[in-house]
């Protein structure tokens, strides 16, 4: 996604139990076998993803991993016109397979981006760009976000193929370049250009993962129905500059980092919304008792200022009922021995629905208090505008029973205890574009991941390798719960 | 001056005095003037029009063409040496004998530019362009002016069959701008008895010693007798990084920020030498008001804290009385929508004499007042290392009197009533080497340039036709001066 979350793994041991239990109780012998198949499947896709470079840089290329898929799909039997690699930039090509139902009903998309963001060899303990199994994690750049994820749609949709299964509903499976940046030759070009092929009933994007633990411990299920909106800003300082041997006061490096240092400071306004509101009422029932107090006393009106200071305190509390905005690059000055001429820094916000982009412009501009700062735009093609869109973010979905009751029957079933919580994302993945298209757009994908060791967009990225064959496994007995009747 | 080039501090002498009727009747014959104004034009013009820059170029051709010319007026071949480690970077050295009574005085000019696109200039760089009253072209002003003028007031000496009290030695030089080595470093290591003298000068002229004026009305003659050492430090914060939708607290860009904004704050301690004791002193004479006062004070008390504080606002004289660090790049994050697990600053310092680069290093580190931020050294070539060295700048060369006595006559002959102060350049220049091989070393140049054109690396630079013909009559003049006793 383009807004994130981590991964670690819980410790191996207990989710092996916990797979053992899972499948032990309804797979026979042959089921079994099958699983494991597809554990070396979805293992091989993996392997084979993670080593093809898809970052936005001239060493990356989304289509190679298109192509490679594609041909993995035709080699499974899908028909050479179910499987469409398209798009118009051709280093950004998307893939499209479907696999054909009975037609009962309308189809479900699955979507899922092919791209990453970029890894430098030398940040990482490992090369970013090879699949390495290591002490039970898997560690390479998308193993999270979102390779493990595609690897795992791709293996269910090639099981179902050769177990000759035929659904409900066509399942069409979209995977896509322009995610984490880029520009618009992603979801967002299929909507415009190839609705027909990707037209469904419904949405489910793999991009976040669900199963969120403590210490190990599973603590829920975690399923998107809501996103904060993604807006990128530019903060630049311009100056004459001049040698560095006499130095100014007048210097746009300290003009700019004075300006980050008040940013650092402030705290956007508290607020909740309908998913948000339902998100903490059923996470109250589950947690430690002073922060289920606190949840309830947040959803209290006016809210209780301390509960509300503790709860800010954690990263994921803060992300869910604030837009959250941090500087994330710098860049200044020419030379070293000349007083910089310019100096800029790129501050990314998180937008809470009902939250215009300009809005939090304008904000910016207040809270930095320096008309020296000038704030524009970045859109995701980089360039960059004066002001920025006035839109403010899709409201939240129905939560369709057709995709909610074999999840609850499913995570009941092999995590039980677990709930299914809805929640709102504080990152913005391609499900702005499939809600705003009408397409009602839920995501979760069933890896096991503790928030404070996410690591997606980090170095030393990874999942647990049986939270990952565990996701393999629950994603294929969900695809063929969901379209079974 | 290498790639070290701070702004010329006041402006230059204009034209109409340059032709005035004072320094007109001064002269001695106009039939001589013509003669000796011409031979500086044509090597002046040979001079920029063979390029010298370290890409493309070639000193070799440079010091070729001027030795040819000494070997044409007769010096001894024994006399004009080239020679240099590199082909294409060999220095000229030339003795025009005296009596021996006193020992040698050393004249040092480098041959080399730096880079001058075509398309960015208004004319060729590599062609002399005379336009408006001004000479155009790389190296106009630094320095081959300046190599020009002090290669013909040899020639004219060697015509008039002068016979100095000490031998004048020359040599043009290599890699002073960009590259390493081959200049007067290699001649000092290789060849000291070529160029062995009693003090050095150097017409590397326009940074900051020279003829000043402001508003048309010449303030001061400079000569430089001390340099600040150059030292650039690298600041950088890691942090683990992470999703730019959950704002950790801790963040590498808003550390070094706050760090930044420390130095920025922060002033070195007020530090005089007999170099900038001596400037305060004679410019206090020069002005009036609370400048000369405030002058006045602080050569008496470099404590004097009211003072100190309003000569810190003027950036050229808070050079003169303290070590400076200034923040001149940033860099930081790798992708917009990730939290920065890198981020890093260039601070480019100027020191004082007597003080070390390591010293500056740690009071960086003091004043940064954050484990999280390391300073480490980066040398001129790039490199990077933990610690910076230990070595002290050069205390400044003493005020001889047999250097001062007849600058300060020839200066008063040419320009009467001119202040002639000493100065301490806030930039490198190859006298760090004459003065590390202890050859006490002055710059002096003689030429009058205005503010506004101090474009010495970059584009379009220039120097007036008038200023060039004076500097050329009086650098002549005090070669005399000097040896006439």
């Amino acid at each position: 996604m383009t807004a994130g979350t981590g991964a670690s793994a819980i410790a191996g041991a207990l989710l092996l139990t916990l797979i053992a239990c899972a499948t032990g109780a309804t797979a026979d012998a042959a089921g079994a076998r099958a699983a494991s198949d597809s554990d070396a499947l979805a293992r091989e896709l993996l392997t084979q993803l993670i080593a093809i470079n898809t970052t936005d840089t001239e060493r990356g290329n989304v289509t190679t991993a298109t192509e490679a898929m594609a041909q993995r799909l035709r080699t499974a039997g899908f028909p050479a016109a179910d499987v469409q690699v398209l798009g118009p930039s051709e280093r950004k090509k998307n893939l499209v397979v479907r696999l054909r139902g009975t037609g009962k009903h309308k189809p479900v998309l699955l979507i899922g981006h092919l791209d990453v963001v970029e890894a430098r060899r030398e940040d990482w303990s490992t090369d970013p760009f090879q699949l390495v199994e290591k002490d039970g994690d898997f560690y390479g750049r998308g193993t999270l976000d979102m390779k493990g994820p595609d690897a795992i749609m791709l293996a269910a949709l090639i099981r179902l193929k050769q177990e000759g299964f035929t659904p409900a509903r066509d399942i069409i499976l979209a995977l896509t370049a322009d995610e984490e940046g880029g520009g618009a030759n992603g979801v967002q070009w299929l909507l415009q250009h190839h609705r027909e092929l990707i037209d469904a009933q419904f949405v489910l994007s793999g991009d976040d993962y669900s199963v969120l633990t403590e210490n190990g411990r599973p603590l829920f299920f975690q399923l998107i129905a809501s996103e904060k909106v993604y807006a990128d800003f530019q903060l630049r300082v311009t100056n004459k500059g001049g040698h560095s041997s006499e130095p100014v006061p007048d210097n746009a490096i300290y003009t700019l980092t004075r300006g980050l240092d008040r940013l650092a400071a402030y705290e956007f306004p508290f607020e909740l919304n309908a998913v948000t509101r339902e998100y903490y009422r059923r996470l109250a029932q589950i947690e430690s008792p002073q922060r289920a107090a606190d949840m309830r006393a947040i959803l209290r009106d006016p809210p209780d200022e301390q509960a509300l200071a503790r709860l800010s305190q954690e990263v994921v509390d803060r992300s869910i009922t604030r837009t959250t905005c941090v500087a994330t690059r710098l860049d200044a000055g020419h030379a070293n021995n000349a007083l910089p001429q310019r100096a800029e820094a790129v501050v990314n916000c998180r937008i809470l629905p009902g939250h215009s982009p300009e809005e939090v412009r304008r904000r910016l501009l207040q809270v930095l208090s320096d008309p020296a700062i000038t704030v524009s735009y970045l859109a995701s093609d980089g360039t960059l505008h004066d002001a920025a869109p006035a839109g403010r973010g899709f409201p939240p979905p129905p939560l369709l029973p057709e995709m909610l009751t074999p999840l609850d029957r499913l995570v009941a079933e092999t995590w039980p205890g677990l709930k299914v919580i809805p929640a709102m994302s504080a990152g913005a993945s391609d499900a702005k574009y499939t809600s705003t298209a009408g397409l009602p757009t839920y995501t979760f994908s069933p890896l096991t991941v503790d928030p404070n060791d996410d690591r997606s967009h980090g170095r030393d990225e990874r999942i647990g390798v049986a939270s990952f064959y565990q996701a393999n496994e629950f994603f294929y007995r969900y695809l063929r719960l969901v379209t079974a009747h | 001056m290498s790639r070290d080039t701070p702004r010329f501090p006041l402006a230059a002498l204009l034209a109409p005095l340059l032709a005035g009727a004072v320094l007109a009747a001064d002269r001695s014959g106009d039939a001589a003037d013509a003669a000796a104004d011409r031979l500086a034009h044509d090597i002046f013009k040979q001079l920029i029009e063979i390029n010298t820059t370290d890409s493309v170029g070639s000193v070799t051709a440079a010091a070729e063409a001027v030795a040819q010319r000494f070997r044409a007026a007769g010096f001894p071949a024994a006399d004009v040496s080239v020679r240099g480690p590199n082909e294409r970077k060999k220095n000229l050295v030339v003795r025009l004998r005296g009596t021996g009574q006193r020992r040698p005085v050393l004249l040092i000019g480098h041959l080399d530019v730096v880079e001058a696109p075509r398309e960015d200039w208004s004319t060729d760089p590599f062609k002399l362009t005379e336009k408006d009253g001004y000479f155009y072209g790389r190296g106009t002003l630094d320095m081959k002016s300046g190599d020009a003028i002090m290669s013909a007031a040899l020639l004219r000496l060697k015509q008039e069959g002068y016979r100095g009290s000490r031998d004048i030695i020359l040599a043009l030089t290599a890699d002073e701008e960009d590259g390493c080595c081959n200049g007067v470093e290699w001649l000092v290591h290789n060849h000291r008895e070529l160029i062995d003298a009693e003090f050095a000068l150097n017409h590397d002229g326009l940074v900051g010693y020279s003829i000043t004026s402001e508003h048309g009305v010449p303030q001061e003659f400079a000569f430089s007798a001390t340099e600040k050492m150059y030292a650039d430090y690298q600041l950088t914060v890691t942090n683990a990084g992470g999703h730019s939708s959950l704002p950790r607290s801790d963040n590498a860009i808003y550390q070094l920020a706050a760090g930044l904004l420390r130095i920025g704050r922060y002033s070195f301690p007020v530090e005089l030498n007999e170099v900038t004791r001596a400037y305060f002193e004679r410019m206090a004479k020069a002005r009036s008001g609370e400048l000369a006062a405030d002058m006045r004070a602080i050569a008496r008390n470099p404590g004097d804290a009211q003072a100190v504080a309003r000569l810190s606002l003027k950036p050229d004289l808070n050079a003169l009385m303290r070590t400076t660090c200034v923040a001149t790049r940033l860099e930081g994050g790798h992708s917009n929508n990730a939290l920065p697990q890198r981020a890093a600053g260039v601070v480019n310092c100027r020191i004082l004499p007597g003080h070390s680069k390591e010293e500056v290093r740690k009071e960086l580190i003091r004043v940064l007042d954050d484990p999280a931020i390391t300073v480490r050294y980066v040398a001129d070539d790039g490199a990077i290392s933990d610690t910076a060295p230990e070595q002290r700048a050069l205390s400044p060369s003493p005020l001889l009197p047999q250097v001062l006595g007849p600058l300060e006559s020839t200066v008063a002959a040419l320009w009467p009533g001119l202040p002639v102060v000493p100065f301490m350049n806030a930039s490198a220049t190859d006298g760090i080497f004459t003065r590390a091989a202890g050859i006490p070393t002055y710059g002096v140049a003689g030429l009058a340039v205005d503010r506004d054109d101090m474009h010495a690396h970059g584009r379009d630079e220039r120097l007036r036709v008038a200023a060039f013909y004076r500097g050329n009559e009086f650098f002549y003049r005090y070669l005399k001066a000097l040896t006439t006793d």
